[in-house]
């Protein structure tokens, strides 16, 4: 059976979506756009024209949950990357947010440029537990349209790619640049080669261009993923349990508000919840008490039938090493072992500030033995190998069993990458190497390999000119 | 000689009653009104300030310990001439159009409005002219900018460039902070100083008079 570890037990969860409804019902949430507020209004909200806010009453969260899927596939340029939702196991998504770069080559902080991002993109892309990826998000070496950082990523990923709209005058756009990717109109909406995130701005604000934005997307049925970001003790309450029901509320209304606009949009249902470093008011993302709301929050998806992407595989450490291989350990076992099918992270150090390529390669790994701790033990019986325990007998070995020779190189054992496991004399002479140095040696090799799914020149053309008429038309 | 000892142990314990009963009994005893203020209060705040850059005292703490003294300061305002009401400047405080988070900008706010500025804050979201209108009307002599957004900081070289195209440029120093904002960037835009957190800010404000 799959290893399972439990956060909120079932009559926890009940409570959470009780204390959500009572917030959106009696505390309501702020929207800053008017046509949210026309939609929530016309489904029998109660809305406030003059403070914006509106209180949902318990009916449309039911019959938003009954319109929303509860399947979906999220496509890949390359289509056997296609990932589907809900998945049998944890997918991840590159965080490719951070504005700083780990040099590669001196490892010292810097800003990071266009040129980082794309090899980001490129080492992750081959990452065995690589699900999607977030868009290049910097502005250097020249100001970068938001356009141009999503359509410039398909050029370095045959992934998913999943980002921000800010303004609803770049929906246009991106859906053209979909277009040439998908090969045509139909594909966009079948293929949903892209999806965005909805940070709604704790405690309960809905942005308004981003939010008009996507209630224009929706009729091309990209999916969103509800991504709340509630900060205990400073965006949110301080205690976990009352942080929880904020982030579910806020992720609620995100999904009344989309469900009135378009019954049956697909939606993610997400959570980036941190809690608060009290020595400087900020945001903490490597800490226990991060992993613990945001595996709530996947199991609260799932008391909703909804497919979840959870923030984890993070750390608040400043350089590759010790605190960030336990941070990100930390942020990402209980995620794999609670069974959500995606977690956001990966590459991150700094609190998301800063990224690195050997750190990709590594979270990768760590991806991998937290994925064979949730496969659990196997107790079919075609691994029942009492036949072998007979043939050998007391005091024997198992080593020239045939089942052995089948089962070494098999799931049953995993085999790591990076993990050093010779004998010390071994180690010592191979100049003891450790995991980062291996993973360096890995980027480089990705690096210096051609891409395996590159797009095609005539639609890389197509994408310029889109991004060059939506630069011309769209003021940053 | 007086013993205030208790005032500044009660302002950083955040104990507002104890805080106003001492300083009301200090001036019912005849203790001027400026004495209590600059010689205890913006002083115990100051250690406030150093504790919470040596991580001795937590945010929440802090925040208590500055609205204590706000509460003091209502007592005493009344009290104050002309002269002693005068504050180190005036400071205008917001988060750059394009950007509506403010919990950075509001713990901004509160420590420099505690070190003895009079502080305006535009909230959040404020257009480069609005940041010009503010500066002019109040007369302030200090303008402090926050984004949290990588998307937005580009806005905090249009306010300041804005700025300038005013004429404004020689009459006020230019702070900015935020998550994404580091001092290379600050240089780089043309600000006069980088903070990267609240007691940072305050202290950087203080050095600009």
């Amino acid at each position: 059976m799959f290893t399972q570890a439990q956060f909120l037990s079932p009559e926890e969860q009940q409570i959470i979506h009780k204390e959500s409804l009572r917030i959106l019902k009696e505390i309501g949430v702020l929207f800053h756009s008017e046509k949210a507020l026309d939609i929530l209004a016309k489904n029998g909200a109660k809305v406030d024209r003059e403070s914006k806010i509106a209180k949902i009453p318990t009916e449309l969260v039911d019959q938003a949950l009954k319109t929303a899927p509860k399947s979906f596939i999220c496509g890949a340029r390359a289509k056997e990357k296609d990932f589907a939702l809900p998945s049998t196991f944890s997918g991840y998504v590159l965080d490719n947010g951070g504005i700083f770069t780990r040099d590669f080559k001196t490892g010292k902080r810097r800003n990071a440029t266009a040129q980082d991002h794309h090899d980001l993109l490129r080492v992750f892309d081959e990452m065995e537990l690589g699900a999607m990826v977030w868009a290049t998000s910097v502005q250097d070496p020249e100001p970068y349209s938001n356009l141009k950082k999503i359509l410039t990523s398909y050029m370095h990923t045959s992934l998913h790619v999943q980002h921000e709209l800010n303004h609803p005058n770049e929906v246009p756009f991106m859906i053209e640049g979909l277009e040439a990717i998908a090969g045509s109109a139909d594909a966009v909406t079948e293929r949903k080669l892209f999806s965005v995130i909805y940070c709604t701005l704790a405690p309960l604000v809905h942005e308004g261009h981003m939010c008009d934005a996507y209630l224009e997307l929706i009729e091309y049925e990209q999916p969103i993923c509800v991504f709340p970001m509630a900060c205990a003790g400073s965006t949110g309450p301080a205690s976990l349990y009352s942080n929880i029901a904020l982030g579910n509320a806020e992720a609620l209304s995100s999904l009344v508000l989309f469900q009135m606009a378009k019954p049956g949009c697909p939606i993610i249902f997400g959570d980036a919840s941190g809690s608060t470093n009290f020595a400087s008011g900020g945001f903490l993302e490597g800490s226990p008490e991060m992993v613990l709301q945001s595996a709530a929050r996947g199991e609260m998806a799932r008391f909703y039938g909804l497919p979840n992407e959870q923030a984890g595989c993070l750390a608040d450490a400043k350089e590759h090493g010790a605190q960030a291989i336990l941070e990100k350990m930390t942020t990402t076992l209980p995620l794999v072992m609670n069974g959500v099918d995606l977690v956001q992270g990966p590459g991150a150090l700094e609190t998301s500030n800063m990224m690195s390529l050997e750190q990709i390669v590594v979270d990768d790994e760590i991806a991998r033995y937290c994925k064979r701790i949730r496969d659990g033990i196997d107790m079919s019986e075609t691994k029942n190998y009492f036949d072998d325990i007979r043939d050998v007998k007391p005091g024997g070995h198992f080593l020239v069993q045939m089942n052995t020779l089948k089962s070494c190189r098999s799931d049953e054992f995993l085999a790591p990458t990076l993990c050093d496991r010779d004998a010390y004399e071994k180690w010592d002479e191979f100049g003891r190497p450790d995991m980062y140095e291996k993973a360096k040696t890995r980027v480089e090799e990705i690096l210096a390999a051609p891409q395996k799914h590159p797009l095609p020149d005539d639609v890389i053309g197509k994408l310029d000119e889109i991004i060059r008429r939506a630069d011309e038309t769209i003021e940053e | 000689m007086t013993d205030y000892s208790n005032i500044e142990s009660a302002l950083l314990s955040g104990d507002a009653d104890t805080v106003c009963n001492l300083v009301q009994a200090e001036l019912d005893k005849g203790t001027n009104a400026a004495e209590i203020l600059n010689d205890r209060l913006i002083k115990g705040m100051d250690i406030v300030g150093e504790k919470m850059q040596n991580g001795d005292m937590f945010i929440p703490e802090v925040l208590m310990s500055a609205m204590t003294m706000n509460q003091a300061v209502d007592i005493l305002k009344p009290l104050l001439g002309e002269d002693d009401a005068a504050t180190s400047g005036h400071v205008v405080v917001g988060t750059v159009k394009g950007d509506l988070h403010d919990i950075g900008k509001n713990l901004v706010t509160m420590m420099i409005g505690s070190s003895g500025f009079e502080v305006t804050d535009l909230g959040v979201d404020v257009a480069p002219e609005d940041f010009v209108n503010a500066i002019q009307e109040k007369n302030a002599s200090i303008v402090a900018l926050s984004a949290l957004l990588t998307t937005t900081m580009p806005m905090m070289k249009k306010t300041i460039d804005a700025i300038h195209e005013s004429g404004l440029g020689d009459q006020v120093k230019i702070l900015v902070g935020g998550a994404p904002v580091t001092q290379a960037f600050a240089d780089g835009i043309g600000a006069d100083g980088y903070a990267a957190d609240a007691g940072s800010a305050a202290k950087l404000v203080k050095s600009f008079v």
